[in-house]
């Protein structure tokens, strides 16, 4: 009965859409990463506030988007924006629902890198006569990018694998292309190939580039 | 207001979806553990014939999202094996595989926190391997496995939404079945949203108690398994 034969011709034409969709899970990694760092800023500073209602703000923030699915999220967002009178094209509001969620866990990263640098070393820098910018840099800022180097890098990779939920509203990035190939040619197997391997290197690249720069930044570490 | 009275009429069903979410991914976590405490053995044992595999395959889950191997399972795996898979069927599968992956790394860790003299000495006194494994290693890593998997258990949950994409009609997807029937608007999935959250967070709560009574040593872990 199995019929089955390994072929990628069928595939050919459609690579040129392939590489805009790598183009497009890219563009989605790569903007959620820098709006999520600036919102994942702002929550974990929150966070540490002094006034009571902003840290209760910011804690139901962190909270909820943690224990929430990003597919829920996504659709959550992409049917909302109609509703209250935003036109946005799927690819704004994915990345919408994409920053929401991952806010959440960038914040928890950042907020770690803050609390690691205990309130003493503050004090004696300004003892030793550093202004405060001469602690940020030389004591503060070395510490936090010390504590936030490997989860922040292992966040990016779950952002880029993340992204691929982008595909169920309409996003056409590589999992869509995957299964818009597949449901053309009826390769399925072939597309679901070329799509994971183009997922395993975009998450290897960065994977080594990480631990490359990370080697050379902390030659102490390990 | 008239809108979120209708939307009641739907709770039932709601929860009934709520249940196969839950059994969806239970199911997965069991599988997952069993694949993965193979896996890590393996990881664990010295021979490269073994831990090579074992160390790749937990590097493919990490380098290829869960929905690719879905469509893989759904859509592939009848292709090449000329089988027939049920969207459930397809959905355990890709869940209990990712979990796996997890679930090795977790309890590798759970293996290697148990110091080399205590495998030294449980081996002079003449136990085989399998027997160190139960009465030595096993019961002392559990402190390490147990806080992780409740994360992984929570990771797995949230991701079983996953297979709304391919029509399994989980809590997810009757969401959007539900939105459809109402004519539209985004309030449904803000109360499926809310549902996820209520279950996580209470699971979460929960594994945070279990944590502290174990008093988990350091492991080298964070608490979702990553390094």
């Amino acid at each position: 009965m199995n019929s089955f034969s390994f072929s990628l011709r069928a595939i050919v034409p459609y690579l040129g859409e392939l590489q805009t969709a790598v183009l497009v899970t890219l563009a989605m990694s790569l903007a959620t990463i820098g709006l999520s760092l600036a919102i994942g800023l702002v929550f974990a500073v929150l966070r540490q506030s002094r006034s009571a209602p902003l840290r209760w703000f910011a804690t139901a923030y962190v909270e909820f988007f943690r224990n929430t699915p990003l597919l829920v999220i996504l659709y959550f967002a992409y049917f909302m924006m109609p509703v209250i009178g935003l036109r946005m094209s799927p690819f704004q509001s994915g990345l919408v629902g994409m920053t929401l969620h991952f806010g959440a866990y960038m914040t928890e990263i950042l907020r770690a890198g803050l609390i690691a640098v205990p309130h003493g070393q503050y004090e004696a820098g300004h003892s030793q006569g550093m202004t405060n910018f001469q602690i940020l840099r030389h004591i503060v800022l070395p510490q936090v990018i010390r504590t936030i180097y490997a989860p922040l890098g292992n966040q990016l990779i779950t952002i880029i694998l993340g992204s691929s939920l982008t595909s169920a509203i309409a996003v056409n990035d590589i999992a869509a292309w995957m299964q818009t190939t597949g449901s053309d040619t009826f390769r399925y197997f072939e597309t679901f190939l070329i799509a994971a391997i183009v997922y395993a290197v975009l998450c290897q690249v960065i994977n080594l580039t990480r631990i490359y720069i990370g080697r050379a930044l902390f030659p102490d570490n390990r | 207001m008239h809108e979120t009275y209708g939307l009641l009429e739907y709770m039932p069903s709601v929860f009934r979806a709520l249940g196969l979410t839950i059994w969806l991914s239970w199911l997965s976590l069991i599988i997952g553990a069993v694949g993965g405490l193979v896996l890590a053995l393996m990881r664990t044992s010295g021979w490269r014939v073994l831990s090579v595999p074992a160390l790749l395959y937990v590097e493919i889950f990490r380098s290829i999202p869960i929905l690719i191997i879905l469509f893989f399972f759904f859509y592939g795996a009848p292709l090449v094996l000329g089988i027939n898979v049920s969207a459930f069927a397809a959905a355990t599968a890709a869940l209990s595989a990712h979990a796996s992956a997890l679930m090795t790394e977790v309890i590798r860790a759970g293996i290697e926190s148990v110091g080399r003299g205590q495998w030294e000495a449980a081996q002079s006194s003449g136990m085989t391997y399998g027997q160190v494994m139960r009465h030595v290693v096993g019961p002392q890593s559990m402190q390490v496995i147990l806080p992780p998997s409740v994360n992984i258990y929570i990771m797995i949950l949230k991701e079983s939404s996953i297979a709304s994409i391919i029509g399994y009609v989980e809590l997810t997807a009757t969401g959007l079945l539900i939105r459809e029937a109402h004519g539209g608007g985004f309030a449904i999935l803000g109360i499926i949203a809310i549902l996820y959250f209520i279950v996580c967070y209470a699971i979460s709560l929960a594994g945070g108690a279990l944590e502290r009574r174990m008093k988990i040593a350091g492991s080298g872990l964070h608490m979702d398994g990553t390094r």
